[in-house]
């Protein structure tokens, strides 16, 4: 494999086609959304819109009341992946640094609960938060998806800080450290990578989440945007435009990920997994 | 200095076993009040006949028994390990494909093309569900255009509506949707392994196809089984895009397992029966991960 030799043209030709199956849905959801309803509905399909409008997004934040679906997915979705990177990173640290009696079963049940089918907990949570008063409220659906991502993502963490030397612990303990304060002033800005990847993963699992939102979710101010844009399918007279305006708003935050940390978030994700 | 410094540590070890439950003690505590207690739950209320309200009938087995007669469960068990099995299959072909490409040294805008094809990873499954419930489209949408086009059909075709294809139209979304991540992982697998091994191996005479049985697949087997695994587990139990693309039907043709469960649930308000179905496929996911490890052992 010497860099002079040119490249297969067989390979490149896969590679091409590849991002053709990737790219062209892609372009039909964006050329959708910029076109009038009545366009959508030619036969042939035209492959770039006649007249260019925003009708489409402007009738998905009016009438579609998307704004509101885009709110409560960011206050759910942002704060509990803050409070789950909290108690991640603790547990992780924890889990690494110490020795303590528990430590292995604890660290193995961190990984059993993966194994859970989550749909088994969706009758359970749908009748403890009506119990509680919690249904229906961004507090429940905190509770839920901090369920969900504190397992995977203690572990996440727990892999990074094994990756961290510990030599510089004990420096810093002789320097007269307690243990929160190693944990603040050495292992946490060490551990910024780590870190930034699995919120980064948190954050992208949560708001994808669809069905504990539709069913511990019942009136339209509360609903998260992956629930607000499935139900706009049974409006009776849906129209496309509307429908892939409304699809490129619910992954706007997600391709910012894709634009600005895919590096961090693939090289975060990939390091626990190859190494073993 | 070095004696001082191992003193220091052994006592910080005596002393840090507190500290130790300190740290780990809230994560304890969400696994306990939020995943070990709904579990147990849930487990609970599959031995009820109830409505969640004012209802609570204990009904012991009755539905175990009920659900292991039940042809419909099996006929939902068929067709989830049909979605799990061509979607696993699928993603694996493209994405060990892509990754051995993009690995090559010498591809052009290597970046570029890396960066395109994870880009279905980055949308959410309702978006990919929406979008792709459109392309699908018979008279208006772009794929029935783009085979017409190619001369593959003759008319219209309605995929998502036909009990004979809405199965592979949705293998077909789930594959789409979920290769980037398997070809993330085997992507970095292969930049661990040597480029002396692939220099050896060539001056031995190995074409292309002993080359990638002899040196790249040993090379990411151990990512690769890792993220089957995974990739199994998830489909198992996958609902959004297949209740997004075709809500089960047409005439229960994706009624996969997790549809079934929901609707059992939320359509029929039998949440005890709803509740069996959910620890049954429990079990399945246990049973699939103790042969994983079994066959993990074996291996090494």
């Amino acid at each position: 494999m010497s860099k002079r030799k040119r490249f297969p043209v067989l390979a490149l030709i896969i590679v091409i086609l590849g991002c053709l199956m990737v790219l062209v849905p892609v372009y039909w959801m964006i050329i959708t959304s910029f076109k009038e309803a009545p366009e959508t509905f030619s036969n042939p399909p035209t492959l770039w819109p006649t007249k260019f409008t925003l009708d489409a997004y402007k009738k998905v934040m009016d009438v579609y009341s998307f704004g509101s679906f885009f709110g409560n997915s960011l206050i759910v979705v942002v704060l509990s992946t803050l409070l789950t990177i909290l108690v991640s990173t603790m547990a992780g640290f924890g889990a690494s640094r110490f020795k303590f009696k528990g430590k292995g079963a604890f660290l193995g049940f961190v990984l059993v609960t993966q194994m859970f089918p989550s749909v088994i907990m969706l009758i359970p949570y749908f009748r403890i938060l009506r119990l509680y008063g919690l249904i229906n409220t961004h507090l429940g659906l905190m509770i839920v998806y901090i369920s969900f991502q504190v397992p995977l993502c203690t572990w996440l963490m727990y892999s990074y800080f094994e990756t961290i030397p510990k030599d510089l612990d004990a420096a810093a303990a002789i320097d007269g450290l307690n243990q929160w304060g190693i944990f603040r002033k050495i292992a946490l800005p060490l551990s910024l990578p780590g870190l930034a990847s699995t919120s980064i993963y948190a954050f992208i699992n949560s708001w994808n989440e669809f069905q504990f939102a539709m069913v511990l979710t019942t009136t339209d101010d509360m609903k998260t945007v992956s629930v607000g844009l499935g139900q706009m399918i049974d409006d009776t007279m849906i129209n496309w435009n509307d429908m892939m305006a409304a699809s490129i708003l619910a992954s706007i935050p997600l391709i910012l990920v894709f634009l600005f940390c895919q590096n961090l978030f693939f090289s975060g994700l990939t390091a626990g997994g190859v190494k073993q | 200095m070095a004696k001082d410094r191992k003193m220091i540590r052994h006592r910080g070890d005596l002393f840090q076993s507190r500290a130790g439950y300190a740290f780990i003690s809230p994560a304890f505590l969400v696994l306990v009040l939020m995943v070990v207690y709904p579990l147990i739950y849930g487990i609970v209320i599959s031995f009820f006949d109830t409505n969640l309200v004012n209802k609570f009938d204990f009904v012991g087995l009755k539905y175990y028994g009920r659900l292991i007669k039940d042809t419909s469960f099996y006929a939902s068990l068929g067709r989830t390990v049909m979605f799990t099995f061509f979607t696993v299959l699928g993603r694996t072909i493209l994405a060990v494909l892509f990754a051995n490409i993009l690995v090559m040294d010498n591809l052009p805008y290597k970046k570029a093309f890396r960066a395109i094809l994870v880009l279905p990873w980055f949308f959410p499954d309702v978006v990919v569900g929406m979008l792709w419930r459109w392309l699908y489209n018979a008279n208006y949408g772009l794929f029935n255009f783009i085979l017409r086009s190619l001369g593959i059909i003759d008319g219209p075709i309605e995929w998502l509506s036909n009990t004979d294809t809405v199965m592979w139209a949705v293998i077909l979304v789930s594959i789409w949707k979920g290769f980037p991540f398997m070809m993330v992982m085997l992507l970095a697998a292969l930049q661990t392994i040597s480029k002396d091994l692939y220099e050896a191996a060539e001056l031995d005479g190995c074409g292309v196809v002993q080359r990638f049985l002899h040196v790249t697949l040993p090379g990411i087997m151990p990512v690769l089984s890792t993220t089957l695994m995974l990739e199994i587990m998830w489909c198992f139990k996958h609902f959004t895009l297949i209740w997004n693309l075709t809500k089960g039907g047409p005439v229960d043709a994706t009624r996969v397992v997790s549809i079934d469960i929901y609707r059992t649930g939320f359509d029929y308000m039998r949440f005890g029966e709803s509740s069996t179905r959910a620890v049954f496929v429990f079990i399945i996911i246990i049973i699939l991960t103790l042969i994983q490890k079994k066959m993990k052992r074996s291996d090494s």
